[in-house]
């Protein structure tokens, strides 16, 4: 080859039709997205995140969370993550818009945490930003996410707490989503949640879930496992769900606090071989300090057992950091509906109901089975 | 063909080299001596450093509570540093040794501003120890393959603004017309890469990208320097090397060239397959899959162009180190790119997405291919700015059989567990952890294979001090790996 020029021009151009290509042409498509909201601008979702859930996600990268957990979620046509457990819908740019670093990460030596904030219980996942929930990830936040679903004006809102949790447009929503408590499929959940769900969540769920109020809520239906919750055997339909998939994550053991709650993030973070024998998690001690008790024992000392029980007149208490990752966690959730993230079975539940039947799993999945 | 058949040269004198152009080539190297040796050197202990790091990750992998409780040895902590050492403190300075070395070579001058270089190799290694202090304390950034906090990332950047700069400078005094292949490569390497870490810095940290399109930068970046940067250093060398070494011209300089600007183009097009059916638009993934197939061509048309010069000659890795681990370095591009290509197929990448399939991607690509072909490029080259040949012929032969084993069984290992791992989890009737537990006989086996690597490298390391000590021989044959046979056949001859 002879001369610079083609050689410098030649050089430049590959790479730059490259960085336009895959950089500056994606952002300009998805690089300014909007949280969606619905007609009135209300349920807006995804909001702005809490100062300690910045630090939590700061503290996630610090530790190298991502090299084994992923947060997103493939479609049901492209892998079994739904069927896992792991959501109920498709993972979509619009839920990390306000996300730095993004963690979507590339191994899953652990699991899918794009939805653990969804699992917990209902009354613990109040006090945390819940799907839409605002930037709360202190405990005094629990206001807002019913306010946010009141105006909703979807009849489900005082249907049970769990639409605090979520501001979902309908209870069957709530169903798909991977919350063992306060939802249809607590019937078959042992999380002690379970019986802070009124009775009749599951009955009431029928009438309020057939007919979607709008064009949102008929998008917004999240997986055929909410229709199938939507039918009127719907607590059948999931308890029997429950039994066809495996547990989706490690059995619970007993004298635990309840699965996925604040407290239970900290016993696992702390010792996770004593929650599930076949971890291969790493131990996070480091961000746990072990202390004398003083006058009595702190409201935020680890619930231990056996071994990792300190001995006694101690106790094991989180750091900050370790405070700001489980809020980090907590607020790991997608299971608000979004326009764009159909479920491959996305059918308006009314008509989708039948049809979705046979995929039973998703919705048992929800129900950490003992 | 008989091995012994064939004449072996001695590699540095072409047959038709004459006695003046022997000294100026010995006063070129003589020139490069310093920088070269500084960024030699530099590689080294980061090999030394990452090689351990590397072990201690790989059995944490399986063994969770092996010194868990100290934060700076937690496992997320030790993997981005074990990679971070490898890619910025031992691959890109051993790369940019040789490329210097090379540049100095092709254009056919004494090295000029030589401190500019000693300079960038102070601040590359200030850079990559402060971003891997950073690291271990908890600073990073959590971009995969860009770690680095911004306080470590803005002196590397220095360090290579000076490298690249040096590279401009060098070029305006080469002497003769023809730009040689390899220079095409290298000069795009040191081009492409400030731009990249340029772009990637800014639209990471400076002016941040919203949400998802921050891993795609990332994976973008990533994939970019696995290709524009290690890939085209290491396509060089190989350019150079092979013809070197046994005295003969590139088969075709055409395919040379359909193979550079493909590789220019389709190469930098990939990096969103490592995203595949993630939070993006379709078309993102669906070009970089089309371009992963494009990426064919290059690896055709080098391939080919390699195979075609060493046609005949390929008993000469019998004797000559170089050669060995070039050819291996060359051969195992092709790999690489092929298994590259089958993970990224949709069909497949629903299984081996988020597996350990993509860490077995990885090191093929950084050390199969690029590490290799730098340690062969090392065994040309160390000796000329010493003055010694390597010591012992079967040192090199442990170095490469360890090396080539080593590798080899942990790509194996990385990708049967990775496709296992992949079926499990696509199988909900499996817990979780059943498909974790699938996957760990694989990662004792890649240890296993750690193991082999870590002491092919201290074989290698140790080697490469005895030289920097001045104790190799001093002969003005090189080290042959058989050398008894080479004996017999140059005297034949």
């Amino acid at each position: 080859m002879k001369g610079l020029a083609p050689l410098f021009l030649g050089i430049f151009g590959t790479f730059a039709f490259s960085w336009v290509g895959l950089t500056v042409l994606p952002n300009w498509q998805i690089g300014h997205l909007n949280p969606q909201s619905d007609e009135e601008g209300t349920d807006i979702y995804p909001q702005p995140q809490s100062g300690m859930f910045e630090r939590g996600a700061r503290v996630y990268a610090a530790n190298g969370c991502i090299y084994c957990h992923s947060q997103q979620v493939r479609a049901d046509y492209a892998a079994d993550d739904i069927e896992r457990g792991w959501g109920n819908r498709r993972s979509a740019p619009r839920d990390y818009i306000f996300e730095r670093p993004v963690f979507l990460g590339k191994m899953r030596m652990g699991q899918d945490i794009a939805n653990i904030g969804a699992r917990a219980p209902a009354e613990q996942a109040s006090p945390a930003p819940g799907g839409g929930a605002p930037p709360a990830a202190s405990p005094s936040g629990g206001t807002s996410p019913a306010a946010l679903s009141a105006p909703q004006g979807a009849a489900p809102v005082a249907a049970s707490p769990a639409a605090k949790q979520s501001p979902s447009p309908s209870p069957a929503t709530q169903a798909a989503s991977p919350a063992p408590a306060g939802s249809p499929a607590t019937a078959s959940s042992p999380a002690p949640a379970a019986a802070a769900s009124p009775v009749t969540s599951p009955g009431s769920s029928p009438p309020a879930g057939a007919p979607p109020p709008g064009p949102k809520t008929g998008l917004a239906s999240p997986s055929p496992a909410a229709a199938a919750n939507a039918t009127p055997g719907g607590t059948t339909t999931v308890s029997s769900g429950a039994q066809s998939a495996g547990p989706p994550w490690p059995i619970q053991t007993i004298g635990e606090p309840p699965m996925y709650s604040a407290a239970w993030q900290h016993v696992h973070l702390y010792s996770p071989r004593s929650i599930n024998f076949d971890s291969n998690m790493p131990a996070y001690r480091f961000l746990y300090k072990k202390r004398r008790i003083a006058d009595a024992r702190s409201a935020d000392a680890l619930k231990l057992t056996g071994s990792d029980a300190p001995p006694e007149g101690w106790e094991v208490i989180p750091s900050y950091d370790a405070k700001c990752l489980v809020a980090y966690l907590m607020a790991l959730n997608q299971s608000h509906p979004l326009k764009e993230a159909k479920s491959a079975g996305g059918a308006p539940p009314a008509a989708g109901s039948p049809a979705a039947a046979p995929s039973p799993p998703a919705a048992g999945s929800p129900a950490p089975a003992k | 063909m008989n091995a012994t058949g064939i004449p072996l040269k001695e590699p540095s004198v072409s047959a038709a080299a004459g006695a003046t152009e022997q000294l100026e080539r010995a006063y070129i190297d003589a020139s490069t001596r310093v920088p070269v040796l500084m960024f030699y050197t530099s590689a080294m202990a980061w090999l030394i450093l990452g090689t351990l790091l590397a072990g201690f990750v790989s059995f944490k992998l399986h063994a969770p509570d092996l010194l868990s409780n100290i934060s700076f040895l937690t496992w997320g902590r030790m993997r981005p540093a074990h990679m971070n050492v490898m890619v910025y403190g031992w691959a890109s300075m051993a790369g940019i040794g040789t490329a210097i070395w090379l540049m100095a070579r092709l254009c056919r001058t004494v090295l000029r501003y030589p401190l500019l270089l000693v300079a960038a190799a102070g601040f590359w290694n200030l850079g990559v120890l402060l971003g891997v202090c950073g690291i271990v304390l908890g600073d990073s950034t959590g971009y995969q393959w860009l770690e680095f906090p911004s306080y470590a990332a803005i002196i590397l950047f220095v360090a290579y603004t000076l490298v690249a700069s040096w590279a401009v400078l060098m070029f305006r005094y080469r002497r003769g017309e023809q730009i040689y292949i390899t220079q095409w490569y290298l000069l795009g390497a040191f081009l492409w890469f400030p731009w990249l870490y340029a772009a990637g810095q800014l639209m990471l940290f400076v002016v941040p990208v919203q949400g998802v399109l921050q891993s795609a930068v990332g994976w973008w970046y990533a994939n970019n320097l696995l290709f524009l940067w290690f890939g085209a250093i290491a396509l060089g060398t190989a350019y150079y090397m092979i013809p070197k070494v046994i005295g003969r011209p590139v088969y075709s300089y055409h395919l040379a060239t359909i193979g550079f600007w493909s590789y220019a183009l389709f190469s930098s097009w990939t990096g969103m397959q490592r995203l595949v059916d993630g939070p993006f638009p379709a078309w993102m993934i669906t070009a970089s899959i089309a371009a992963m197939i494009l990426t064919m061509i290059p690896v055709a048309t080098v391939g080919l162009n390699h195979h075609m010069t060493m046609q005949g000659y390929f008993p000469l890795m019998r004797y000559s180190p170089t050669l060995r681990f070039t050819v291996f370095g060359a051969m195992s591009y092709t790999v690489f790119s092929v298994v590259g290509l089958l993970i990224s197929l949709r069909s497949v990448a629903r299984y081996v997405d988020f597996t350990q399939a993509s860490i077995a991607y990885s090191h093929l690509g950084l050390y199969a291919f690029f590490t290799m072909t730098i340690f062969g490029a090392m065994y040309y080259i160390v000796p000329r700015l010493i003055g010694r040949e390597w010591r012992y012929a079967s040192l090199i032969k442990l170095h490469f059989w360890a090396s080539a084993y080593g590798i080899g069984l942990m790509t194996l290992m990385l990708l049967a567990g990775g496709f296992l791992q992949g079926a499990d989890m696509e199988n909900p009737t499996l817990s979780f952890s059943e498909t974790v537990e699938t996957v760990l006989p694989y990662l004792r086996g890649r240890s296993l294979a750690g193991i082999l690597l870590t002491v092919s490298h201290f074989i290698f390391a140790y080697h490469f001090g005895l030289m920097l000590l001045g104790l190799g021989r001093t002969s003005t044959v090189p080290t042959f790996l058989n050398p008894v046979e080479a004996e017999e056949a140059s005297g034949g001859h």
